[in-house]
């Protein structure tokens, strides 16, 4: 499979509420602009929209990016779930950080992926075995 | 279930056509052409995000973009 290029919540947030976190939303751009260059995929984990959708006034700029067709929410496989757990049990960890490990687990899908994250530490933590993720911090 | 397909048909360059056959075979066409067909429309999809986001808060820096480059993997 291809090049992935996956979003985490605090990268969706930052491109949805562009303009209110310039900041981030600059960082999570540039490396948007490099998946493109690189002709990668861009996916959001399924389970990534528990942690952003928020009710009606923040789903609209949710779903405005989702909307376009340049990134495509992954949804949650069954092969992908067990393997979030597989990752959680390794590290000792609990299920608070479920979704950490389903992001992970959505980029192992692919033959590399970067994962943008503004939780670097505990997405590094569980995608650390993998030489083919890498990470990018907001 | 899969959705239901759509016939097209479609010209390319005779060099092209050659390759691809050589590369997935004659049954594996379809699938091949409609996987680059989708891949095409999310980069074009992605290419107006891009542009909608330097509208509205300018391009990227040149360290975010250096920092991006050092990231992404070496195949």
């Amino acid at each position: 499979m291809a090049e992935a290029l996956i979003l985490d919540s605090e990268a969706l947030n930052a491109l949805a509420f562009a303009s209110d976190r310039a900041v981030l939303a600059k960082r999570a751009s540039a490396i948007l602009r490099l998946a493109h260059d690189k002709r990668a995929l861009v996916r959001v984990p399924s389970a990534v929209l528990a942690e952003v959708c928020r009710g009606v006034r923040y789903d609209s700029a949710v779903n405005h990016l989702l909307n376009n067709p340049g990134i495509r929410v992954a949804e949650l496989t069954r092969g992908a779930a067990q393997q979030a757990g597989h990752l959680l049990a390794k590290l000792k960890l609990s299920s608070a950080h479920a979704v950490d490990a389903f992001v992970v687990a959505t980029a192992l899908q692919f033959d590399t992926a970067v994962i943008a994250t503004g939780d670097p530490d505990d997405i590094r933590r569980l995608a650390a075995p993998f030489r083919r993720i890498a990470i990018f911090a907001l | 279930m899969g959705q239901p397909a759509a016939k097209l048909s479609v010209s390319v360059p005779n060099e092209l056509a050659v390759a691809v056959r050589k590369r997935v075979g004659a049954r594996g066409l379809s699938g091949f052409v409609a996987r680059a067909m989708a891949h095409e429309l999310e980069r074009e999809g992605l290419g107006a995000l891009l542009q909608e986001l330097e509208a509205k808060i300018g391009p990227p820096t040149k360290s975010d973009l250096a920092r991006a480059r050092k990231t992404w993997p070496k195949r």
